[in-house]
Formats: C-alpha cells, sequence, structure tokens
C-alpha cells in the first residue's frame, strides 16, 4: 500500500467510540477515501474540546488525522451532517445504528469502498428525511451485493434453471435461489413468497430512494426483513448486536 | 511480571496498582514502595478502605444509587420532592446535580446507557425498575439527565417511549453552549439547539 501522508484528510462517518483513559476516545471511522480507520481523539472527553461535537458517533465529519506511532491522531474535525432529525427519532435511530454496525462488521481497516460510502450516506440521508425500515433492506442487500455477497435471484443457483412464479427456497449456504428439484442439496434456508423475490431482484437496480418509494405491504417487508437478515447472519455468523435493539423498539410502538 | 529483583508480596502490590485507570507501571511502582516506605498504620487504613469500600457500599433498592445504608439517605429524605425523579446514567452525576443546588427531587440510576451496537441493551439498565416506580404512583415527571451523546439520546428517547402510555412527563435538560465554549468551535448541533432555546436577556 502506498504510503499516506503524515497528515491526511478524511470525509466519513463516525461509526463508534471506545474510550480510552480519562479524557480521550478511539474513534471508529468509515470514509470513502480511507475506508476504515480508528484514530485517537485527545481530550474529546473534556468539557472544552475543540472536537467533542465534531466526533459524535453517527455524524458525518471531514477530519484531519496526523499518523502516529501506534494510532494516528485527529488534529482537526468539522461536521458535514449531525443527523439531527434522525438523532431525535428512535426508530430512524435504530435502523442507522444497525447500518452503522453493519458496516463496521463487514468491512476491513483502510480497504477504500467509495460506492459503500455513497451508500451509506445515502441510507443516513434518507432515514433523516423521515423514511424508515425500507432505507435498511435496500442498504442491507446493496452491501452484499457490494461486498460480493450477492444472492443469485435470477433462477437456480444450483442448476441453472428457470424459476416458475411461486414460492421459492432462498439458501444463504447455497448462495441463493434454489428450484424444487434441488433443494436438498442446497443446505437449509427460508421459502420466500413472491413478492420478496420481487422486491430483492427491484433493489438491484432501484436507487436507495426508489427502492423507499415502492412502500411495500407491511407482511411483504416482514418477509424480506427475515429473509436478509438470514443472509446477513449467514455472511457474518452471527447476528448484529444492533438488531435487538431496532426489534425492541418497534415492539414498543406497536404496544400503544 | 519482569519485576526482576522485587520480592514477591512488592510485585504483586505493583501489578494490583497497575490494574487502577490512569496507573502505568511506573506509577505503580512508585506507589507500592511508597506503601513500604509509610507508617504501618497508614498502610492497614488503605486495606481497610479497600475492603469497606466493597463490603459496605450497596445500591439503593429505589433509586440504585451507590449507598451505605438502604434506602440511601436522599431517598430517605422526607423534605425531597417526591413527585420528581431525575434520571442520571451513573451515581457520579448525582453528585454533580446535587452540587448545583437547584434539584430538590429524587434520581434514579441507569448505570449505563444504551449502547446498541455494542450490545448494551435495555436489561442491562435498570430501565424497568424504573417502570415500577412510576407505576407505583406519585411520580409526575420523569427528567432525563443523560448524557448528550448518541447513546444518552437513545435512552432517553426510549424512556419516553416506555413511559408514555402512563401519562407521565418526561423531559430532558436543555442543551446549550458550555461556560467558557468558543462559538467558533461549537458543533452544528449543539448551536442549533443552543439558538432555539435562546433566551430573553
Amino acid at each position: 500500500m502506498a504510503a499516506r501522508p503524515r497528515v491526511y484528510r478524511a470525509e466519513g462517518v463516525i461509526l463508534r467510540r471506545r474510550n480510552l483513559g480519562e479524557a480521550d476516545s478511539i474513534l471508529t471511522v468509515f470514509s470513502g477515501n480511507e475506508g476504515k480507520f480508528e484514530a485517537i481523539a485527545r481530550g474529546v472527553r473534556k468539557a472544552r474540546s475543540r472536537m467533542r461535537g465534531h466526533l459524535e458517533p453517527l455524524t458525518r465529519s471531514r477530519v484531519l488525522v496526523a499518523q502516529g506511532r501506534n494510532l494516528d491522531v485527529f488534529t482537526q474535525a468539522e461536521t458535514v451532517d449531525a443527523y439531527r432529525r434522525l438523532r431525535e427519532n428512535l426508530d430512524a435511530s435504530a435502523e442507522a445504528l444497525y447500518c452503522l454496525e453493519l458496516v463496521d462488521r463487514f468491512t476491513v481497516e483502510r480497504e477504500p469502498l467509495p460506492d459503500l460510502y455513497a451508500l451509506l450516506v445515502t441510507a443516513l440521508d434518507l432515514l433523516e428525511e423521515g423514511n424508515g425500515a425500507a432505507v435498511t433492506r435496500h442498504f442491507e442487500l446493496r452491501l452484499l451485493a457490494l461486498l460480493g455477497y450477492e444472492p443469485h435471484i435470477d433462477g437456480c443457483v444450483l442448476c441453472g434453471e428457470r424459476l416458475p412464479e411461486e414460492e421459492t427456497l432462498l439458501s444463504p449456504a447455497a448462495g441463493g435461489l434454489v428450484c424444487r428439484r434441488c433443494r436438498a442439496e442446497a443446505g437449509g434456508g427460508r421459502i420466500v413468497a413472491v413478492p420478496v423475490v420481487k422486491l430483492m431482484r427491484f433493489a438491484r437496480r432501484a436507487t436507495a430512494a426508489e427502492f423507499v418509494a415502492l412502500a411495500a405491504p407491511p407482511e411483504v417487508a416482514q418477509e424480506l426483513r427475515a429473509a436478509v437478515a438470514d443472509l446477513v447472519r449467514y455472511h457474518l455468523d452471527r447476528d448484529p448486536n444492533a438488531r435487538r435493539f431496532v426489534e425492541g423498539v418497534s415492539a414498543l410502538e406497536r404496544k400503544d | 511480571m519482569p519485576e526482576a529483583g522485587a520480592p514477591e508480596p512488592i510485585a504483586r502490590l505493583i501489578q494490583e496498582f497497575s490494574k487502577l485507570p490512569g496507573i502505568g507501571p511506573k506509577s505503580a511502582q512508585r506507589l507500592a514502595y511508597h506503601v513500604l516506605r509509610a507508617p504501618e498504620d497508614d498502610a492497614r487504613a488503605l486495606a481497610r478502605a479497600l475492603t469497606d469500600v466493597k463490603e459496605h457500599v450497596v445500591l439503593c433498592d429505589t433509586c440504585f444509587n451507590i449507598t451505605v445504608r438502604n434506602p440511601c439517605t436522599l431517598c430517605d429524605d422526607e423534605q425531597r420532592d417526591r413527585s420528581l425523579v431525575c434520571v442520571v446514567e451513573q451515581p457520579l452525576d448525582v453528585l454533580v446535580v446535587e452540587r448545583t443546588g437547584g434539584f430538590r427531587g429524587l434520581y434514579h440510576v441507569f448505570h449505563g446507557s444504551l449502547n446498541p451496537i455494542d450490545g448494551v441493551g435495555p436489561e442491562q439498565l435498570r430501565i424497568q425498575e424504573l417502570l415500577r416506580r412510576v407505576e407505583g404512583g406519585g411520580v409526575v415527571e420523569v427528567i432525563m439527565a443523560t448524557n448528550p451523546s448518541l447513546e444518552g439520546e437513545a435512552t432517553s428517547m426510549y424512556v419516553q417511549r416506555l413511559l408514555q402510555p402512563l401519562g407521565i412527563r418526561v423531559t430532558r435538560l436543555a442543551r446549550g453552549l458550555p461556560s467558557g465554549a468558543d462559538i467558533e468551535y461549537m458543533d452544528d448541533l449543539t448551536l442549533s439547539r443552543a439558538l432555539e432555546g435562546r433566551q430573553e436577556l
């Protein structure tokens, strides 16, 4: 990898923060040009820190970073978007946190992924505008595709046969839809309805805004959510932590 | 531990000190040798203070603040306004709010804030206890004094949604400029809220 300059710029979204010592924090940033990276924000937990508000998780910021011996150090930070309306909405916050966790878990450090960065920023912008879970569905599907985990949904992933328009097995292990005859070899999966497959196909060519505007019926959205969750779980080998929070928050809402 | 030469009890003390926050191996060494040279009474007092803190300090059954008696002196104080409950993240936050002298209600300590990404959910905090406390009656307003961070705000909003069906007033601390700050370096979020919450001079 080409040597980075001693001081470099990045624009990115703060994914997470963990505290270090008395007043410092280590922040994980996902940026367009540098990919994901960690750096120390010195004194950022003091009340008079100049960078504090600009380095909150779920903030899009422009930062200046100096290379350090071990970890790099933030020297300047300026907010591009604090996603204020998003933060003041519990459901949108939960969805956004889930997206941030996905990015953190699916990426490795210092691998520039400008398309994924653009995807994340679009998703956050749409959540900021008041959209809901559909943003996350599009984000998840496109993230999987950008990182090479896109499920094969144009025919049977095992035999290549065309699929009739009926409910079909979606198998994360096989890597896509599986026809009736191949089911035994698919290694498990979930039967999905036709509208779910159609939504997944639509997500491939639709922008996030177009996908959100489609407004799928709740039961289809619910099924798609479970199907995509299967794919994510298979590739991460676990469920993201924030998923429980998203579900807990929406369960509270349904009660009243 | 590569404390070559230090006799075993001293090496052990050094190791214990170096577990403390902000204490590196060098400071731990200095502290250990200081204890060694100090009068025996001082050392015993330190040891007793350490064990007492673990043996006698408990959580108050009502507010979950750390205390030596249960219920704690704050919850027990008849002078305080029982209709107001101020929710804070940490026991230390109670002391800070108390120091302002401007609050005469009761407290409720969550012992953390929601952090969905790190897997800290509502069940790890004293949220259900707050719900039960409020359901018990008498509380008119819950003041959320969580940190103005992503986690703190998420916690406040979650509590607001949880308590909403009970018809309780849920408020949160105002956000604005800290004393001695520079407007030039203020983040947009704080500044825009400060602008909204501006007051007549």
